[in-house]
């Protein structure tokens, strides 16, 4: 390429860029494909953006309280204050509070006993009880976390001033103070949207050319291609390149509306972005690719990529945190190269990380791609020799 | 012989024929077949195994500038309960590096000076420095570091000799699922999931396949009606299905031990009604799409997502905006979602999810009827 214009160009080029406006001509006429390749992915990405909100709040609760004191008022006012639980009922005993839990109108039942208050004032070891509905783990948890940290924090006031009104030194007391780094206020969208890339390039690239390999390969346009003098590697470059396109797009596409609409930070250098994405196509187009020379229609390309990219978002971090899988699913995730996409994209747009913290994974990624490119063509060129 | 000659005989004989006809073609591509009763298998041990929402080994560095018997308990509280996986010393200036580079997910620093302070009664301190780049870890990292500062603190005072019972206590009793196993939580929600997968792009591909190569026309000039290829074609579909939920009820209760409290005709009614709704949405895809490249995007963008995220399976359907909780009710993976989850884990019967069900057969009669009015005007 630096031979200077003057030179025509190689045969090899010549060929690239025939094969590639052959391609883009091809996918251009479908409007449809075209619409979702394109369009498609930016309504996923806001539908997903505003779904996924694992942040518990509302949790509906109902009261019970058998003491209807001024104090046991007060508490309960005071620990639905803070948003996590809402008011949704009455009850006049734990077992109706429960049945509320079997009809499903409350997901929590705080029970107050009767003399509470009595108790508290008098000094005897006074007691709230909680049921939680279990069928969601994450709500329960939050649920009961919210109530024991209201009343531990009560628990400790009165034994502090009881402490004082006795004259005996205060009881020890740990504080573990946080402090929260990339994501203070805790929200769901700046750290699934980077994680959205990643499912959405894999869903776009990899099936889509598995299956069109496939169809070219139906109606029979992949022999003539294969009979004209364009060697293998420069067809498969060819074919791919629209999607490396296509594929950008998808990304910039992403991260506007993170930015704009759900406040994704953008903190690291684009770059690493950039280079980060082509890497990862290399390998979602060349699994594309690899499972298209193993099937023999389009049904076939299409159950094998999904039987491929459900598990691999599934083992790549993107939904559940990595470190809480088992071992052995731990040692899968090592061969995904979702996960060391969705890596690079969070450290990079949430925690600024360059090309110095991510360089593991950006190897990692150019490894996968390599190989796998690799198998795909050597697998293509066998299979049209 | 005499049956066949009724109407209705004659109706159910060629609808028959139809699905013996579909029932060869599935059988004469095993491979399709294979994958579509093994997948639901290999992605419920996956997600089973794999989704937990309940975090445990976050890797933690403990930073102990304090070197005292007090500050090595405390760090001792952090990393015996399995909740926090030592990663060994961390140092709080490098905490961005560390982070950045999935080093640790958590520094604890202990202060010069904790032993003595907690020693005299005063507050002692110690800091957490947490990566709250994924909000539902650092949640539940903040309510555990709660939990253990509190225990901590009742400890120290208990060796002390002074308020060996807290004034106030919270007892908390869950039922359903008490021990907050996700799986339990997951599995139901995986049932509606799969099955809206393969049924939708199952169908959506098959018929799409038949228009793209014009054997769908030869059907047309047969003596058979729309309705009756309708039905012929989704039949074996049903049935295919309806293996696939037993399949799923059966690995979920032998190997997540998923209770099944309600009854189990109940679970395969809801299953056939949401089934039926699947098939027509794949069945209307292909009429609307005819060419399986778009079908299976459109199919993907129909029920994989929505059966995903706007079900309630993973994320609580509360939790949405407003518009979004509206879309989420005209998707019927949300109704079986929670059928599932009331007759299973619950056990409540049929009054309960009598609602759940009527949504689900409103969509099937609705989807169908719209697919076989669709059929005939794209071939005229």
């Amino acid at each position: 390429m630096s031979a200077g214009a003057g030179r025509p160009p190689s045969r090899a080029r010549i060929q690239y860029a025939a094969v590639v406006r052959k391609e883009v001509l091809q996918t251009l006429r479908d409007r449809r494909v075209m619409f979702m390749l394109l369009f498609a992915p930016f309504i996923q990405t806001i539908v997903l953006g505003f779904a996924v909100d694992f942040d518990v709040d509302r949790v509906p609760t109902v009261v019970a309280d058998q003491d209807r004191s001024v104090e046991s008022r007060l508490h309960l006012r005071r620990v639905l204050a803070d948003g996590t639980l809402r008011r949704a009922g009455e009850a006049s005993s734990a077992e109706e509070g429960a049945a509320a839990l079997d009809r499903g109108e409350a997901a929590a039942v705080i029970v107050v006993p009767p003399r509470f208050g009595a108790d508290l004032d008098a000094g005897r070891p006074a007691q709230v009880q909680v049921i939680l509905d279990g069928t969601d783990p994450n709500r329960s948890n939050t649920a009961a976390g919210a109530v024991s940290r209201y009343f531990g924090e009560e628990s400790i006031r009165r034994a502090e001033s009881r402490a004082r009104a006795a004259g005996l030194p205060a009881p020890a007391r740990v504080e573990v103070v946080p402090r929260l780094y990339y994501n203070p206020g805790l929200k769901s969208p700046p750290y699934i949207v980077p994680g959205i890339a990643a499912m959405l390039l894999v869903v776009v690239t990899t099936i889509v050319t598995a299956m069109g390999l496939s169809r070219e390969r139906e109606q029979g346009t992949l022999e003539q291609v294969a009979v004209t003098p364009i060697p293998a590697t420069v067809l498969l470059a060819g074919k791919m390149t629209p999607f490396v396109f296509i594929g950008f797009f998808d990304v910039l596409l992403l991260t506007v509306a993170g930015t704009w609409i759900f406040g994704v930070p953008l903190r690291g250098n684009l770059a690493v972005m950039a280079v980060a994405t082509l890497l990862y196509l290399l390998s979602t187009l060349g699994v594309g690719l690899l499972i298209s020379t193993m099937s023999s229609n389009q049904q076939q390309s299409f159950l094998g990529g999904f039987l491929f990219t459900m598990p691999a978002m599934l083992l790549s971090g993107i939904m559940t945190p990595i470190d809480s899988m088992p071992g052995w699913m731990q040692v899968v995730t090592v061969v995904n190269p979702l996960r060391y996409f969705q890596e690079v994209a969070r450290a990079n747009m949430l925690k600024g990380a360059g090309f110095g913290d991510t360089w593991p994974q950006l190897v990692a990624l150019a490894l996968f791609g390599a190989v796998l490119f690799g198998l795909a063509t050597w697998r293509f060129n066998r299979r049209a020799a | 012989m005499s049956l066949a000659r009724t109407r209705p005989g004659r109706f159910v004989a060629r609808v028959l024929a139809i699905s013996w006809k579909e029932i060869l073609h599935i059988q004469r591509d095993p491979r399709t077949l294979a994958l579509a009763l093994v997948m639901p298998v290999v992605m419920l041990l996956l997600f089973g195994y794999g989704v937990s929402f309940d975090v445990d080994h976050v890797p933690l560095a403990v930073s102990d500038q304090d070197r005292t018997e007090a500050s090595r308990r405390l760090a001792l509280a952090f990393t015996e309960i399995g909740e926090f996986s030592p990663v060994g010393g961390g140092d709080a200036d490098r905490a961005d590096t560390l982070f950045r580079r999935h080093a640790t997910r958590a520094i604890l620093v202990i202060p010069d000076g904790y032993g003595k302070d907690l020693a005299r009664g005063g507050p002692a301190r110690a800091e957490l420095l947490l990566d709250a780049a994924d909000p539902v870890t650092a949640n539940q990292v903040l309510t555990k570091a709660d939990a253990i500062a509190l225990a901590e603190g009742r400890r120290a005072a208990g060796a002390a000799g002074l308020h060996a019972s807290p004034p106030l206590q919270v007892k908390v009793s869950t039922r359903y699922n008490p021990e907050a196993r996700s799986a339990v939580y997951i599995v139901p929600g995986l049932a509606a999931y799969l099955m809206a997968i393969t049924a939708v792009l199952l169908t959506a591909l098959t018929v799409a396949g038949e228009w793209e190569r014009g054997s769908m026309e030869q059907l047309f000039a047969s003596p058979v009606s729309r309705l009756e290829i309708v039905l012929g074609k989704l039949l074996p579909y049903l049935g295919i299905g309806l293996v696939q939920l037993l399949l799923i009820l059966g690995v979920g209760t032998n190997v997540f031990d998923v209770p099944i409290l309600g009854s189990p005709l109940l679970v395969i009614l809801a299953g056939l009604l949401f089934l039926a709704g699947m098939l027509g949405q794949g069945l209307f895809i292909s009429v609307v799409a005819r060419n399986q490249l778009v079908a299976t995007q459109a199919g993907a963008l129909s029920s994989l997502l929505p059966s995903l995220l706007l079900s309630g399976m993973l994320v609580p359907i509360d939790n949405m905006p407003v518009p979004l909780q509206v879309l989420s009710r005209v998707i019927p993976a949300r109704y079986l979602v929670d059928a599932l989850r009331q007759i299973l884990l619950k056990g409540n019967g049929f009054a309960s999810v009598r609602g759940d069900l009527l949504a689900m057969l409103i969509f099937a009669v609705a989807i169908v009827a719209l697919a076989t009015r669709r059929f005939r005007r794209r071939i005229a």
